[in-house]
């Protein structure tokens, strides 16, 4: 054959593939998104090293219901992002954490009783994300690891887990 | 085309191919969960 068709034919193959591959990944992302996560399951993913969670925490900082708010009671290493909305991130510290998120990382939103809405409003500036069942209600009835207080940046160099 | 150039596109195919295959196993594994979720919440 002659080699510059053969050639030709190899990057062909190559393509198709790499598009079949890239639509599947794709498409493995849109379902991940339509799978919640549970309090247990987020509690193990954590505990794991390996595995590397952005916590984003869309609750407002304080709040009066039972659940409380993200400076009453959050996942800890949890990073404040009320509402989902750049706008509700004014004073020094929110701004900080909102250059610390990563759109890219995976992620999981955690809401006061896992609201699908507010998880649907965030999965447009999420590319990997998946909901917490149950919110934080989940968490705190699943008598897993708070912490509390307002949201301080990490040291540099200050390392460790979470957990 | 050298035997070596025919190889490394070989190897590329190869890799690509268990690749998909990998990815599409678990794309039907999380569409089972996606659904057995929907049936859980009443076809939300």
């Amino acid at each position: 054959m002659n080699p510059k068709i053969e050639r030709s034919v190899y990057i062909g193959i190559i393509v198709v593939l790499s598009v079949i591959l890239f639509g599947l990944g794709k498409k493995e992302l849109e379902l991940k998104k339509q799978i919640p996560v549970t309090a247990e399951e987020l509690y193990k993913k954590l505990s794991n090293p390996k595995i590397k969670v952005q916590i984003i925490d869309v609750r407002e900082l304080t709040s009066s219901d039972e659940v409380g708010g993200y400076e009453d009671s959050r996942i800890p290493g949890a990073l404040p992002f009320p509402n989902c909305d750049e706008t509700n991130m004014n004073t020094e510290n929110l701004k900080d954490a909102l250059k610390r998120i990563n759109p890219y990382m995976y992620t999981v939103i955690v809401s006061t009783d896992g609201n699908p809405d507010i998880f649907k409003k965030c999965t447009t500036k999420f590319n990997n994300a998946q909901n917490l069942t149950g919110g934080m209600k989940a968490w705190q009835e699943a008598g897993l690891p708070d912490e509390s207080g307002e949201y301080t940046p990490p040291k540099a160099g200050g390392g460790g887990g979470c957990l | 085309m050298s035997m070596t150039e025919r190889l490394l596109f070989w190897i590329a195919i190869v890799v690509l191919v268990v690749a998909t295959f990998g990815v599409k196993g678990k794309v039907d594994n999380l569409e089972k969960q996606v659904s057995q979720v929907n049936q859980a919440f009443g076809g939300e």
